[in-house]
C-alpha cells in the first residue's frame, strides 16, 4: 500500500474529483457536497471511491463510504489516516 | 492506466468533425470501470475519431448478443465469463456448489456455450467481433483441492476451448490471446471480490485495464510491416564467414548457435506467410552463395529476395532493397548485429524500424521473436500472401525486360499476354481490398483509410459499387492489385478511392479499369475526390496525361477524354460471371 504524502492528499484528491466531474472548477470542487453535485449518483460516487482508493492506495471499508459525501469530509478523512501514520499534518488548502 | 488516468482520457474533446467509432460492448457484469479503461484505450487507438461505446444490459449476456444480432457493420466487442455460462460460477448467486451438482453445472455450460456461440457467428457475418473468453478463476466449485485439476474443471476448460477452437475459425471474430493477456495480467490478481459483490464489477482495476488495453488494440488491427531486412554474419548465422568459411558458421544447439536458428525458423514462417526478406551484408558475394549453397540454413537461398551482399554502405544496399519491394521504409524491419550498421541505416532511412541482434543475449533473442511476430502478424492469410514473393520477382523481370532495346512498350505488353480479372462483390467484403486503400500510397487517388467498421459501413450504402482487379502475365501472377470504389449515378462516375499496387505499374491495368467502370455503368464522366498526397506523383502523372494537366484537387474526366488520350491496352479481361 502506498504511503500518501501529506502535501499531495489535497491535490491528488482534486484530481479524483476532477476526472469525475470534469465540469466543476477547482473552486467548485473545495465546496463539492453529494446534494450539490447533480452528476454525484451511485455510479460516480463508486466511480470516485474507486478512483481515490487508486490513487491513495487504501482500501475504502463501507462505513467509512457513508460519510464521505463532501470533498472536505473525504480531506478530512484522507487527513485522518495519514495522522493515524504518525504523518505530519497537511497543509491548509488554498482554491482562491 | 490509472483508473483517474482513463477518467481525464474521456474528458479530451476530439475535433468536432472527427468521425464517430461507435462500438457494441456485451457482457454479463456491470461494465463500470471496464468500460471507461475501453474508451480511454480506444481514444488512444483512434486519435482521430470520436468514440461511443453503448453497453448492454446489466446480467443479460445472451439478451444483449441477440439485441446485436440485428446490426450491421458494427464493432461489436464480446466478453464471457464463467458466471455466464452458469450462475453458479459467479459468487453473486447462491445455486450450490455441491457434488451432485457439478454435473449439471456441465451440462449448463455446454447448453449456454453453444448458444452463446450460435448468436456470436450470427452477429459476426455482418460485423466485426472481439471476443475475451472467461478471463476470471473458477470459483472454489468442485470437492478437490485447489492446487488438483480436477475432472471438472478440465471439462469446463474443455468446452471453454472448443468454444474458441470453433469462433476462432469465423472470419468474424476475433479473440482475445490468453497467453498475452497473462502476461500484463496476473491471473491471481484479477478478481475482485469486494467489487464484485458491492456492484457487480468482478474485474480488479490493472486486469480491467489490460483486457481494455488488448481489446482496444485488436479493435485498430494495425497494419503489419511488409518486409525485412537482415545482416548475415553473427545474426543470420552465428560466425563471421570472411573469417571462419562456410565450416564455422552455425545455427545449432551443438555450437551455441541455436538462437540464429531459432532466428531462421521464425523468418522462413514470415516468408511463408508473404512478408518479403532480403539480405544486406558485407561480404564476398560468391562465398555466401556457396554457404547456402553447402551449408543448408532453414531459411532457402530462394525464399529471399533482393540479396545484396556487397562491401559498400549498408544503407546503399537497403535503398536498393526498397527500390526492388518498391515499397516504404515505414513498412520495413532491419535487423543487425552492428549498432554501427544500424544507426547508419537508421539514419538513411528514418521512418524504418531498425532492431538489434542480440548476439550475446539469448532472452533478449526471444523476445525479438516475439517482437516480429507482434510487427508482422496478421488475423489471417490470403492468396495475395502465398504469391507475393513470386510476384515481386515476376514484376522485377518484367521491369528489366522493359529495358531491353529490341522491345518497344507495345510489343512488350502485346507478348506479355497480360490478363486482368475484375470482381465486383461486395459481400463478404475482401479483406485485401481494405488492405490495398490502407497500405498503397504511390498510386493513390486521395490517400482515405478507413477502418474495418468504416469500411464495412461505406461497402453497405446502397449505390456504392466495388472494383477489386487482379493480374497475371506469363511472368507469373500479381493477385489482387487494384481497387476502385465509388458510386453510379445518371451516366455519372463520382469515385471515392482509387488504389494500385506499385507492382502492377506498366502494363495500363489503370487505363483498362477505368475504361471498364465507363462501359460497365454507360457513363459518360467520371469525377474524381482527387488529393495531392506526398506520394502519390504516379497517379498524377496519369491524370496529367488524360486531362492535360495535374489536378490539384477534385475534378472530372470525359469518357471521350480518356479514348482520346489512352495508349493501346493489350490485357484480356474477365469478369467472372457468378455475381
Amino acid at each position: 500500500m502506498n504511503e500518501p504524502q501529506a502535501n499531495d492528499i489535497p491535490a491528488k484528491l482534486t484530481r479524483c474529483f476532477s476526472a469525475v466531474f470534469p465540469e466543476l472548477s477547482v473552486q467548485q470542487i473545495a465546496s463539492a457536497r453529494l446534494e450539490t453535485v447533480e452528476r454525484w449518483d451511485s455510479v460516480a460516487g463508486v466511480t470516485l471511491a474507486t478512483a481515490i482508493e487508486e490513487e491513495f492506495g487504501i482500501e475504502l471499508d463501507s462505513p467509512a463510504l457513508e460519510q464521505l459525501v463532501s470533498f472536505r469530509s473525504i480531506l478530512d478523512y484522507l487527513t485522518g489516516l495519514n495522522a493515524a501514520r504518525g504523518l505530519p499534518p497537511i497543509e491548509t488548502i488554498e482554491h482562491a | 492506466m490509472k483508473l483517474v488516468e482513463a477518467l481525464e482520457a474521456l474528458n479530451e474533446s476530439p475535433r468536432p468533425e472527427s468521425p464517430v467509432l461507435e462500438i457494441h460492448l456485451a457482457c454479463g457484469f456491470t461494465p463500470l470501470h471496464f468500460l471507461t479503461f475501453l474508451n480511454a484505450h480506444l481514444r488512444r487507438e483512434f486519435p482521430e475519431h470520436k468514440i461511443a461505446v453503448e453497453a448492454g444490459l446489466f446480467g443479460d449476456l445472451p439478451g444483449n448478443l441477440e439485441r446485436l444480432e440485428r446490426a450491421q457493420g458494427s464493432a461489436v466487442v464480446a466478453i464471457i465469463e464463467w458466471q455466464d455460462l452458469d450462475p453458479r460460477l459467479g459468487i453473486r448467486q447462491l445455486g450450490g456448489w455441491a457434488p451432485r451438482q457439478l454435473g449439471d453445472i456441465t451440462q449448463n455450460v455446454r447448453g449456454q456455450a453453444a448458444r452463446l456461440s450460435d448468436s456470436l457467428e450470427s452477429i459476426a457475418r455482418r460485423n466485426n467481433v472481439t471476443l475475451a473468453l472467461p478471463t476470471l478463476p473458477l470459483p472454489p466449485v468442485a470437492f478437490t483441492p485447489g492446487w488438483l485439476l480436477s475432472p471438472f474443471e478440465s471439462e469446463l476448460r474443455e468446452l471453454v476451448a472448443g468454444l474458441a477452437s470453433r469462433l476462432g475459425r469465423s472470419p468474424g471474430v476475433r479473440l482475445v490471446s490468453s497467453q498475452r493477456l497473462d502476461r500484463g495480467s496476473p491471473c491471481s490478481s484479477r478478481f475482485d471480490v469486494k467489487s464484485e459483490l458491492s456492484t457487480g464489477f468482478p474485474y480488479s482495476l490493472s486486469h480491467a485495464d489490460n483486457l481494455a488495453a488488448l481489446i482496444a488494440h485488436i479493435i485498430r488491427n494495425p497494419i503489419a510491416k511488409k518486409g525485412l531486412i537482415t545482416d548475415l554474419d553473427d545474426t543470420f548465422w552465428m560466425g563471421v564467414l570472411g573469417e571462419v568459411n562456410v565450416e564455422g558458421i552455425f545455427w545449432d544447439l551443438d555450437h551455441r548457435a541455436q538462437k540464429h536458428g531459432l532466428y531462421q525458423q521464425m523468418l522462413a514462417s514470415l516468408s511463408a506467410a508473404g512478408i518479403l526478406l532480403a539480405i544486406a551484408s558485407k561480404n564476398d558475394p560468391g562465398l555466401v552463395e556457396e554457404a547456402f549453397r553447402r551449408a543448408n540454413p532453414i531459411l532457402p537461398r530462394d525464399r529471399i529476395f533482393p540479396l545484396e551482399v556487397n562491401w559498400g554502405p549498408k544503407s546503399a544496399s537497403v535503398s536498393r532493397i526498397l527500390q526492388t519491394w518498391n515499397i516504404s521504409a515505414d513498412s520495413v524491419v532491419f535487423i543487425d548485429d552492428s549498432f554501427l550498421d544500424l544507426a547508419e541505416v537508421k539514419n538513411a532511412h528514418p521512418d524504418m524500424e531498425c532492431l538489434r541482434f542480440p548476439l550475446d543475449d539469448d532472452k533478449a533473442a526471444y523476445q525479438l521473436l516475439e517482437d516480429l511476430r507482434d510487427m508482422f502478424g496478421k488475423s489471417s492469410l490470403s492468396a495475395e500472401d502465398e504469391i507475393r514473393l513470386d510476384s515481386i520477382r515476376a514484376s522485377h523481370t518484367f521491369i528489366e525486360a522493359t529495358r531491353t532495346h529490341e522491345y518497344t512498350p507495345e510489343c512488350f505488353l502485346r507478348e506479355a499476354e497480360g490478363k486482368l480479372t475484375v470482381s465486383f462483390l461486395k459481400h463478404p467484403p475482401d479483406p485485401r481490398a481494405l488492405e490495398l486503400i490502407n497500405k498503397t500510397n504511390q498510386f493513390n487517388l486521395n490517400g482515405k483509410r478507413h477502418t474495418e467498421l468504416s469500411w464495412k459501413q461505406y461497402l453497405n450504402e446502397a449505390n456504392v459499387f466495388l472494383l477489386v482487379a487482379s493480374y497475371e502475365d506469363k511472368f507469373g501472377p500479381l493477385g489482387k492489385i487494384a481497387v476502385v470504389a465509388g458510386r453510379s449515378e445518371n451516366y455519372k462516375l463520382s469515385l471515392d478511392h482509387w488504389v494500385m499496387s506499385c507492382r502492377a505499374f506498366s502494363r495500363r491495368i489503370e487505363h483498362a479499369c477505368l475504361l471498364h467502370l465507363f462501359q460497365k455503368f454507360d457513363a459518360k464522366e467520371a469525377a474524381f475526390d482527387f488529393l495531392v498526397t506526398p506520394r502519390n506523383g504516379p497517379l498524377r502523372d496519369f491524370f496529367a496525361d488524360i486531362v492535360g494537366s495535374v489536378p490539384q484537387t477534385s475534378f472530372s474526366m470525359t469518357r471521350q477524354q480518356l479514348l482520346d488520350n489512352c495508349p493501346p491496352i493489350f490485357l484480356r479481361f474477365q469478369e467472372p460471371s457468378d455475381e
